[in-house]
């Protein structure tokens, strides 16, 4: 039952991955981003990461995607306009270099599981969806990785500081006022 | 349980979509998103090999997810630097097509 759930979610994760490529409206294509974010998340569900799949739709379906929706409704943006000949360039260097990446990394992948099967962890030991994952993950998190969960902050300070510098219109000379309407020399004038 | 092959064949494919899409759009927002796909399917395998190997008391092995949740927060963080740029972009061509870059072409 839970594999035949996810076969069918992953079906639908890479057929929503496939539509991200394809389509041609950048509005279809980021929600079909959508559909395999959401897909995934259950993914991790029947994975028994019940936490990360809550971080999944949280940070990424939430968060991530609306970015891209108002970035897409913004801009206002019409469909990218039909190639001449799109079939004979599906076969260019750059599809050969994208199926060269499939083929490598299921290789390695292949080899991995190979090499491993006999230090897998026997199917009991874990229980599927009765771990107290979110205790396991704060101690390791607040213990071992102290230190990148910290810089991580820093990295998010600044994100938030280049994405205000970047988004900012520039001005056009001294004394104006930016882009929320705020005096820009503080009490002067 | 879910095979972990059939896990680490759909990350494959995930990731392998993700470079399709990179390498062949030209809508900077789609090529952002095709980022975005990729990462999620290092997440998955990050996930898969975390389930695989047994931690040290004999429960879930939670580096896979700590590793991941890292991959998340970078994610975002590039998600909003790669929008501001594409906004950037998009006020100074008014375009968000990659060949419109040329700037720097010699």
């Amino acid at each position: 039952m839970v594999n035949l759930l996810f076969y069918a979610l992953a079906a639908v994760a890479v057929a929503c991955a496939l539509g991200v490529v394809a389509v041609r409206s950048p509005m279809q294509s980021v929600l079909n981003l959508l559909g395999s974010f959401v897909c995934l998340s259950v993914i991790y569900l029947l994975m028994g990461f019940q936490f990360m799949a809550a971080v999944q739709i949280l940070v990424y379906a939430g968060a991530i995607m609306v970015l891209f929706l108002f970035v897409v409704m913004l801009l206002n943006l019409t469909d990218e306009p039909q190639r001449k000949s799109a079939f004979l360039e599906l076969f260019d260097a750059r599809v050969i270099a994208a199926l060269a990446a499939f083929f490598g990394l299921v290789g390695v992948a292949i080899a991995v599981t190979g090499q491993t099967a006999t230090k897998l962890a026997t199917p009991g030991m874990v229980p599927e969806g009765g771990f107290d994952e979110i205790e396991a993950l704060a101690t390791i998190l607040f213990s071992k990785y102290m230190l990148p969960f910290e810089a991580a902050s820093l990295l998010l300070l600044a994100t938030m500081v280049g994405v205000m510098l970047l988004a900012k219109r520039e001005r056009a000379g001294r004394g104006e006022t930016d882009q929320i309407g705020m005096d820009v020399h503080g009490g002067q004038s | 349980m879910i095979p972990t092959e059939a896990l680490l064949l759909v990350a494959g494919l995930l990731f392998s979509i993700g470079t399709l899409g990179f390498l062949i759009r030209r809508n900077l927002i789609i090529v952002l998103a095709s980022v975005e796909l990729m990462l999620n399917a290092a997440n998955l395998t990050f996930l898969a090999g975390s389930r695989i190997h047994g931690g040290p008391d004999g429960l879930l092995n939670v580096e896979g997810p700590i590793f991941a949740l890292f991959v998340i927060l970078v994610a975002a963080c590039e998600a909003a630097i790669g929008l501001a740029l594409v906004i950037a972009f998009y006020r100074q061509r008014q375009t968000v097509d990659l060949e419109a870059a040329t700037e720097l072409k010699g």
